[in-house]
């Protein structure tokens, strides 16, 4: 049973209610579950934020690194390690702005990790500043008139190395969700799926949003899934794309 | 066999010899030396696992991850890059990482002068990173000590679950002497912790009760894990008193110098008092105030602007005499010359 592998005993959980998490933690441990993954074979490693909670609840050894600092102990972990599943569970903020250059090196140095990105494209844990992730023109706490810049583009970053593993899913599809899971824990080397989430307590109702469930229906309507031989994903597209 | 061997060497094999599998690490002076031996080992031995990371921030991370996935780990920096550093070290604290960083010393601040040595990153050793911690620190002054105590690090880190800083300079790390490793006999200590894939264990930064899950605001459980990591962080320190003493009783005063400036001031040994610190924290408390008791004056001469003199004054209780020889610029005419100026007579 996948709920073996949860602390059961640690809910509820710290996250706020409605928060999309949640989703990633149960899908991420239904996968294992299906893949024979436990404490004996594997672990989960997270960064700072809400996401960085996540390693927490799951019934394997957990490591919750420094802000930023998810993937370098993550990559040391597997070549010591080979044998280990090891799979990194974190924000956008955490991945894509103050580890930044982490994601960029290790990627090109292509370990065998799997990266699951809670895209919730707002520093949530904080109260709701703009992310490397913040579309522009959002209002967030720290943009009042708008995120100025344009998001960091993380697709293009994963392909800008040589071999490269990227997955675009959503909380909402949650086979999808599953799928791409499951494929980057298969993908023998750097697998980054990046998960749009929402986050309706710190940036959801700022944005007129009245519930987790109207962004949900949001990223319904607006997700896409690519079609399976694409190889770039469009901006609100669903889908993997890779090269190996 | 006895050969000529460099201070970075030594730091190196000794980390071999404690069982050292892991390096990681970022290029810098005066340090780069064991980056490279590394690398060359690790071309050499599979069992044996090298990156060279993006940046310091990496490096220090990984010999954690490393620590935590069953190998024994250890970078090597200096100045700029031990201040980078300095988040992992708070980090390996607050989650117990057994873990060694070397740091070789330059003039500072930021890039200083990047191949003049100095011991400029002492109070940074002590107090580099957010929070109360109790770090272990070495600071030998010979090739054959870097060899001993980068073996004592590691194994004060496993008996303490901390990283252990051996600490050196341009000029220690740089040493060449002739020495016979082999018949140097040390203690090994084994890893102390079962490695990740072997149970439900929690690690975090985040502060923590007993069974590793988070704790962010109950001062009681907070003090009781600082109590308890203090309390075993004197044990171990108590272990590793080591200092070198000689008395002269036709002086009033003592010199206290440690790392390559003992090295240099050696040969005042005839006309002072000598005292030098080679566990270099936590600070020596009963040691200092036994060997000072009987002399008048107290000197600290040392390659900073009085770092070490404050720390010896807060354990003395008394005021000291403060040396300081800067810019990299450490000689014994320099040494001679700043005594004189300070002790108000002539040393020769």
């Amino acid at each position: 049973m996948f709920k073996d592998l949860l602390k059961l005993e640690l809910f509820p959980t710290t996250w706020c209610p409605g928060c999309g998490i949640g989703q990633i933690m149960i899908q991420l441990a239904m996968v294992m579950d299906e893949l024979g993954l436990d404490h004996t074979n594997s672990t989960v490693i997270s960064g700072v934020g809400c996401t960085g909670r996540l390693a927490g609840y799951f019934n394997v050894d957990g490591v919750y690194t420094l802000h930023g600092r998810t993937l370098p102990v993550a990559e040391a972990v597997k070549l010591v390690n080979p044998g280990l599943k090891v799979i990194v569970a974190s924000g956008d903020g955490d991945l894509a702005s103050i580890g930044g250059n982490h994601l960029l090196h290790a990627a090109r140095r292509n370990p065998d990790l799997t990266v699951l990105c809670n895209e919730n494209q707002v520093y949530a844990l904080t109260g709701g500043q703009a992310g490397p992730t913040t579309p522009r023109d959002t209002s967030t706490t720290s943009t009042p008139a708008g995120a100025p810049y344009d998001p960091v583009n993380l697709q293009n970053v994963m392909k800008s190395g040589a071999k490269y593993f990227y997955a675009r899913t959503t909380v909402y599809h949650q086979v999808h969700l599953r799928k791409c899971i499951k494929e980057a824990i298969a993908w023998p080397g750097f697998a980054f799926v990046d998960i749009v989430c929402h986050c309706i307590e710190n940036n959801g109702r700022r944005l007129g949003f009245n519930s987790a469930y109207e962004m949900l229906q949001h990223f319904r309507k607006t997700y896409k899934r690519a079609p399976d031989d694409a190889e770039t994903l469009e901006p609100l597209e669903i889908g993997i794309v890779r090269k190996g | 066999m006895k050969r000529l061997v460099q201070g970075n060497e030594a730091i190196f094999l000794g980390a071999l010899k404690a069982g050292a599998s892991f390096f990681a690490g970022y290029p810098i002076s005066p340090s780069s030396e064991i980056l490279i031996l590394a690398a060359q080992h690790a071309a050499r031995d599979p069992g044996f696992k090298f990156i060279q990371s993006e940046d310091e921030l990496a490096a220090a991370n990984a010999i954690i991850g490393a620590s935590l996935a069953g190998a024994k780990s250890f970078t090597a920096t200096s100045g700029p890059g031990f201040t980078l550093m300095q988040e992992a070290i708070g980090y390996a604290h607050e989650v117990e990482v057994p873990t060694v960083f070397v740091d070789l010393q330059r003039v500072g601040p930021a890039t200083g002068m990047p191949t003049m040595p100095a011991q400029q990153d002492i109070v940074q050793t002590n107090y580099g990173s957010s929070g109360d911690y109790y770090p272990l620190a070495f600071y030998p002054n010979s090739v054959e000590e870097c060899y001993r105590y980068a073996v004592a690090a590691f194994d004060a880190a496993e008996e303490s679950l901390s990283p252990v800083i051996l600490l050196g300079d341009a000029f220690v790390g740089h040493l060449n002497e002739v020495v016979d490793l082999d018949a140097i006999e040390v203690e090994v200590v084994p890893r102390s912790r079962p490695p990740l894939g072997t149970g439900k264990r929690f690690f975090t930064g985040l502060a923590h009760d007993e069974q590793g899950n988070p704790s962010t605001a109950d001062a009681v459980v907070y003090k009781d894990w600082l109590a308890k990591v203090k309390a075993r962080h004197e044990k171990v320190a108590a272990r590793y008193s080591d200092f070198e003493f000689k008395g002269n009783t036709s002086s009033d005063t003592l010199l206290i110098s440690c790392g390559i400036v003992s090295r240099v001031i050696a040969p005042l040994a005839s006309q002072f008092a000598m005292f030098r610190p080679i566990r270099i924290f936590p600070m020596l408390g009963d040691e200092l105030r036994e060997h000072a008791a009987g002399y008048q004056r107290i000197v600290v001469i040392e390659a900073n602007d009085g770092q070490y003199a404050c720390l010896v004054e807060r354990q003395l209780k008394r005021e000291v005499i403060r040396v300081p020889l800067l810019g990299g610029r450490i000689n014994l005419d320099l040494a001679k010359k700043g005594l004189s100026e300070k002790l108000g007579s002539e040393v020769a």
